[in-house]
């Protein structure tokens, strides 16, 4: 898996590439603190980019709440662009109540994440 | 050996109230699209090979109790829920047609759950009976002497006929009973659970209920899936979704159904059982979740083998 954190329209974008598995969640959940913190000192919200990525087990869907504890009130998290599979996953995990799920980055940079139904 | 189903629903046993069998009735009724059937036998064909489970069978409500046959001639009972009457019922009458009246129970832990069905347990009534009680846990006794008492049931513990002996076991030192080798692991739950692998002929089953998961100590799960490596069944916990297991029911004692399923497939294990049904499922829910956690099986394997997701109900029995 890889990982990039960029700044764009005024949010912190992280983007996990590759697939979060027993092997990678770890690297994951380092790289989502990282960038939890960083949006914290910058004082922006934090979108997670879903595109590149392949698949997402529960190790990696449990990164991300570690992550959305770690950001407290202080930083909005949204996940971007799933693909299919991600999109399955959130909804069955249910992780789609818990986080901001958008159709894509644009969208969530114009804060149109929300809760799916 | 062969594992039945006692009991698989969690905390509380449940009864289908009318509405949810007339709900059956009626989208029978449809799916017959008005067929006549020359008798009963056709038309339970007909149900059997065109409705869903939750509308041809229902899932049940007792709550935890699986039996595993396959030992040297003494019964294999895991849990002492609710559905541990409809096994003494049964065990009386196979007992009665000359199998052994020697019993072993083991004890995941002693929530109301898990041991309220001991004092309708038939063949502890009975004086030609030998009970083996097996648990980590080292209060077992007190726990099953105290349902006893006056205040909660007429019966005090000390009027029952059958031989008891209790035995608490360390975790992680495999011990023979009837034949088959038991190894016991602590699980995460309010006063500790424990989770046992029986293993015999090469084949092994593991029984991991009320198993909490927890979110800041996931590399404890290497152990988990250690316990589960290869295994031909694995009867886990899986009563919320994983977004339950982390918000609302965080500490609640239990686990999710996709975190069985990762847990299985990096244990190589062939077959998971979806167990701890939550009690305000519905039949249909469950199904639901059934079917779901087969879906996310099928999107997060890495690679073949496919892990078989059955979901068990009360009276289904598995052959390993």
């Amino acid at each position: 898996m890889d990982w990039e954190l960029r700044r764009s329209g005024g949010r912190l974008v992280g983007q996990p590439r590759g697939r979060v598995d027993d092997t990678t969640w770890e690297a994951f959940a380092e790289h989502l603190t990282d960038g939890v913190r960083q949006a914290a000192a910058a004082d922006l919200p934090l979108v997670i980019d879903l595109s590149g990525l392949d698949y997402m087990s529960s190790r990696g869907l449990r990164a991300l709440t570690m992550a959305k504890r770690e950001a407290g009130d202080a930083v909005r998290i949204t996940l971007a662009a799933p693909n299919d599979r991600m999109r399955e996953i959130l909804a069955i995990s249910r992780y789609d109540k818990l986080f901001e799920v958008a159709a894509d980055v644009d969208a969530a940079l114009a804060g149109d994440g929300r809760p799916e139904a | 050996m062969l594992v039945r189903f006692w009991g698989t629903r969690g905390s509380l046993p449940v009864a289908q109230r009318a509405e949810a069998i007339q709900a059956k009735i009626v989208r029978a009724l449809l799916a017959a699209e008005g067929r006549r059937f020359p008798d009963e036998a056709a038309a339970a064909a007909f149900a059997e090979g065109t409705l869903d489970f939750a509308t041809y069978g229902a899932y049940g409500g007792a709550t935890s109790c699986v039996e595993i046959e396959g030992g040297d001639g003494a019964f294999l009972v895991c849990d002492l829920g609710s559905g541990l009457r409809e096994f003494g019922l049964d065990a009386a009458r196979r007992c009665a047609a000359g199998h052994p009246a020697v019993y072993h129970l083991f004890l995941s832990h002693m929530h109301w759950d898990h041991i309220m069905g001991f004092p309708f347990f038939g063949p502890a009534f009975d004086p030609g009976a030998t009970i083996v009680i097996h648990s980590g846990h080292a209060d077992a006794e007190e726990a099953l002497r105290r349902q006893q008492d006056e205040i909660s049931f007429p019966v005090p513990f000390d009027w029952l006929k059958a031989t008891f002996e209790f035995i608490v076991h360390p975790v992680a030192e495999p011990f023979e009973a009837a034949g088959v080798t038991v190894t016991l692991i602590q699980q995460h739950h309010s006063h500790d659970s424990y989770g046992f692998h029986f293993a015999r002929g090469g084949r092994s089953v593991i029984y991991s209920t009320d198993s909490e998961h927890k979110l800041d100590n996931m590399e404890s799960e290497a152990a988990f899936e250690a316990f589960f490596a290869d295994a031909d069944l694995v009867i886990c916990d899986t009563m919320y979704s994983l977004g339950d297991t982390v918000s609302l029911k965080q500490d609640w004692g239990h686990s999710s159904n996709i975190v069985a399923v990762d847990l299985c497939h990096a244990a190589g294990a062939k077959r998971l059982a979806l167990f701890h049904h939550e009690p305000t499922y519905s039949d249909a829910d469950i199904q639901r979740m059934h079917a779901e956690t087969v879906r996310y099986e099928e999107l997060v394997r890495a690679a073949p083998p496919v892990l078989e997701v059955i979901c068990a109900y009360d009276g289904l029995e598995v052959a390993i």
